[in-house]
């Protein structure tokens, strides 16, 4: 074996010189995002004294629940280099079909056909996508379309009330409502998964080169399909939380959901190419719109604004990253 | 020889704390073909850069034709008559041959662009360059080489006087490396500085008149390319003599064959039969369009073939996915190491380890500490110049030091059989050398190898016996004791560029 050590400061300066940029571009991808979000928290506990209460904190995270959970698979998905646009009107359509059989099947039942529902919907996307080869912007958009449609002329655009199914804000701990308490549950075993995972592993191994990925052994179609899948579970499980939290459901019902998500997932770092991101730039990410939205609530600014608020934010975020990385990436 | 069109004095540049040029002095005359070599590292990247200003230098003057000039971004470079063409090719595929040339230039009348005299200006430079091109085709219709005259042909449009050209026969076949080549010549013939910047010293001696080498970031040789030899660049080069030895190893004949192939055939070759016995290293040599980078995806599962067998450790094989070939013991290196081999977003330990994640997980979970590991056993081995902890990024490594960490890939693996596609492309002259080392172990070991190749050095350096393949099919078989650059390019019919 090779055993020539010429030791001369040529490497090891390389060597030094590289820990140091791998420092400076790990360190503020989830950094500046901190810090913003502190920037945030400081800014509205300064203009409204009831913000950094305990109340207004759950508040905050039941408020962002469904797209929590949404965000969650819509991470996996990102940083496979893929998206999933159908979360919205899936959500939509989950709840209506627990709406139609809650009385004629029961509670568990009816949830039990309604999560089927949702993973349906992914299995169809992941079909697409994955066997047929159409890409997944298209895909979804597609799935977008055609299940918004079908909530609307199924549901007749009225509103349909949801009786006995308000497990959502039951509050069994800390006063912290059970849907809240799922999204926390979900963020946590998707960052797990993605991070310890070869599940989770293979899906950033496809995100940062899907033909070395495949090249690697990694059955690259068979992930994107099961990331699909995990995605219309979470449908599912945004579609009934959505049920529960307003007891009713329409033909609006989770209208936008998917452009909170890919805000979200993006705010939090994950990029649009794929390979990189984490579940916990996620949660900060969403956390930014959630207390932007919390915050100007509680200023008695008017929720249009909010989503200007919100689409600024994200722009100027995403700006922001563009110029760290033009400074990063300088040679 | 004419006057010095450029002159470059004490050029520094630093990035942080760490100076890359540390003074460097290079002079471009005018009709001069200079070859500029270096290791990856060397400062090649970050001079070509500063002289087509997209740098600033941070001391030291760049002079074109006698006056200081200080180049604020690409536009003034153009300006003053300096042209770059870069690696990767830059065109708009889409979009017709004479467009193309004239992309950035095109002429106009009222308004609208003029495709009458645009045509005719891409005819004029086509025919400058003494070749012709069909100025109507879409360029993603034309072949690598083709689409590399056209942004040559772009280079001379506008008073361009300085042409400075990176590793441009990187990805041609030799016959369009060979038009290459005169053409160079005919743009020095009419005036025009060529900087020609490449790692092939074979390239140096047929088209150089001057070869200048760039070691950390000084010239450590600038001489007329009829005062060296090729020993005394690559001692420029490396610092150091670098033994050029054979590593062949002979083939072990009594040992069954582990992978055997008999008839296989796809639309890119047909009829490829040999066999591999462990112990031993198996080249198949074939120029680009010959089949051999085809033939290898076939024999690790990438590629389908659709005739004849292909037999592992004697039973009959047909890979679906690369995960079968890898579970019958069969590991690879890929031609093309940034589209498919590296990880980019992904740490050495997690590189490597890829195709083993399976094997070091625990009920679908990783273990981190154990990917860690993976890596420590490979990195004192392979000789892989990074920190041993595996937790950079693969991106942040030198090609050769990236291609170690892909082939440790298969040894954490266990794969015995290893399908290697062009294991030297890219990988500067040290690195070559360590990596020919460590095949040579692998197979003295017991590993059973193929070296797919376009490049003849892999196989005169370390082949047990070579096949070579002209399109499509096998037209030689090469014994060991008669394996020499000649024999090569004589069996695959044509001569190395000259």
């Amino acid at each position: 074996m090779p055993d020539n050590l010429q030791s001369e400061a040529g490497p090891m300066a390389d060597l030094e010189r590289n820990r140091n940029r791998a420092a400076i571009r790990k360190a503020p991808e989830s950094a500046a995002l901190l810090a913003f979000l502190i920037a945030e928290i400081v800014f509205f506990s300064l203009s409204s004294p009831y913000f950094l209460t305990w109340g207004n904190w759950v508040n905050v995270f039941t408020a962002l629940s469904i797209t929590g959970v949404l965000a969650a698979g819509g991470t996996m998905l990102l940083i496979a280099g893929q998206f999933d646009l159908s979360v919205g009107s899936g959500v939509a359509f989950v709840a209506l079909v627990l709406a139609l059989s809650i009385d004629s099947l029961g509670v568990l039942p009816a949830s039990m056909l309604a999560m089927l529902v949702g993973v349906c919907i992914g299995l169809v996307n992941g079909f697409l996508v994955t066997k047929i080869g159409v890409n997944a912007l298209i895909t979804t958009l597609g799935t977008l379309a055609i299940f918004r449609g079908l909530t609307q002329s199924i549901g007749g655009g009225r509103n349909i009330q949801i009786a006995n199914f308000d497990w959502a804000i039951w509050r069994p701990f800390l006063n912290i409502p059970l849907s809240a308490l799922v999204f926390l549950l979900v963020a946590i075993m998707v960052g797990i998964v993605l991070r310890r995972s070869v599940f989770g592993r293979s899906i950033y191994a496809i995100g940062a080169n899907e033909n070395a990925a495949r090249l690697v052994g990694i059955r690259t179609k068979g992930v994107v399909f099961a990331g699909f899948l995990l995605s219309g579970a979470f449908i599912g499980l945004g579609g009934l939380i959505s049920a529960s939290q307003l007891g009713s459901t329409s033909g609006t019902t989770g209208l936008g959901l998917e452009l909170a998500v890919v805000t979200a997932v993006i705010l939090g770092g994950t990029s649009l190419k794929g390979g990189t991101g984490t579940m916990f730039g996620t949660v900060i990410g969403l956390l930014i719109v959630g207390v932007l939205n919390n915050g100007l609530t509680l200023m008695n600014v008017n929720s249009s604004w909010q989503q200007a608020a919100t689409g600024l934010l994200l722009i100027l975020a995403v700006s922001f990253d563009q110029l760290r990385q033009r400074l990063v990436g300088r040679r | 020889m004419t006057a010095d069109f450029l002159a470059v004095r004490g050029i520094r540049k630093s990035f942080g704390p760490i100076e890359v040029l540390h003074g460097m002095n290079l002079d471009l005359p005018a009709g001069t073909v200079t070859a500029l070599l270096g290791e990856n590292g060397a400062g090649k990247s970050t001079f070509v850069r500063i002289l087509a200003g997209d740098h600033m230098p941070d001391g030291g003057t760049i002079s074109v034709d006698g006056a200081i000039a200080s180049f604020r971004g690409v536009g003034d470079a153009r300006a003053a008559g300096i042209r770059l063409i870069a690696q990767e090719i830059a065109d708009a595929p889409t979009l017709s041959v004479a467009e193309n040339i004239l992309l950035g230039a095109w002429p106009t009348r009222a308004g609208l662009v003029d495709h009458r005299a645009m045509r005719e200006l891409a005819r004029q430079a086509l025919e400058m360059l003494g070749t012709d091109l069909p100025l109507e085709a879409k360029v993603a219709s034309l072949r690598l080489g083709e689409r590399q005259i056209i942004e040559i042909a772009r280079s001379t449009i506008g008073a361009s006087k300085c042409i400075i050209f990176d590793e441009a026969t990187a990805a041609l076949s030799d016959a369009e490396a060979r038009k290459l080549f005169q053409l160079i010549r005919r743009l020095a013939v009419r005036g025009v500085a060529i900087l020609y910047i490449t790692h092939r010293l074979d390239e140096v001696f047929a088209l150089a008149d001057r070869v200048c080498v760039l070691r950390d970031g000084r010239v450590s040789l600038d001489h007329a390319t009829g005062d060296v030899t090729q020993d005394q660049v690559i001692e420029a080069m490396v610092g150091r003599a670098v033994a050029n030895a054979r590593h062949a190893v002979p083939p072990s004949t009594a040992a069954p064959p582990v992978l055997e192939a008999t008839g296989l055939g796809s639309a890119s070759f047909s009829d490829v039969s040999f066999a591999l016995r462990p112990g031993e290293i198996l080249g198949v040599y074939g120029k680009v369009g010959s089949g051999v980078q085809e033939l290898s995806s076939s024999l690790v599962g990438a590629r389908a073939f659709h005739e004849g067998t292909l037999y592992v450790e004697g039973s009959p094989r047909h890979f679906r996915h690369p995960a079968d070939a890898i579970a019958a013991g069969i590991g690879h290196l890929s031609a093309d190491r940034a589209a498919d081999g590296l990880l980019p977003t992904m740490t050495l330990a997690e590189n490597l380890s890829a195709p083993s994640w399976g094997r070091l997980a625990r009920r679908g979970f990783v273990n981190r500490r154990k990917l860690r590991q993976a890596y420590g056993r490979w990195h004192r081995t392979l000789h892989i110049k990074a920190a041993a902890s595996g937790e950079q990024l693969i991106t942040e490594l030198s090609g050769g030091n990236q291609q170690k960490v892909l082939l440790g890939r298969w040894l954490e693996a266990g794969s015995k059989i290893l399908v290697l596609s062009e294991p030297t492309r890219g990988v500067d002259v040290g690195a070559r050398q360590e990596i020919y080392r460590v095949l040579a172990g692998l197979a003295a070991k017991g590993h059973a190898i193929v070296v797919a190749t376009s490049d003849y050095e892999d196989i005169t350096a370390v082949a047990s016996r070579a096949l070579v393949m002209v399109r499509g099919r096998m037209v030689a078989e090469i014994p060991h004791e008669r394996i020499s650059t000649e024999a090569l390019t004589e069996a695959a019919g044509g001569g190395v560029h000259a």
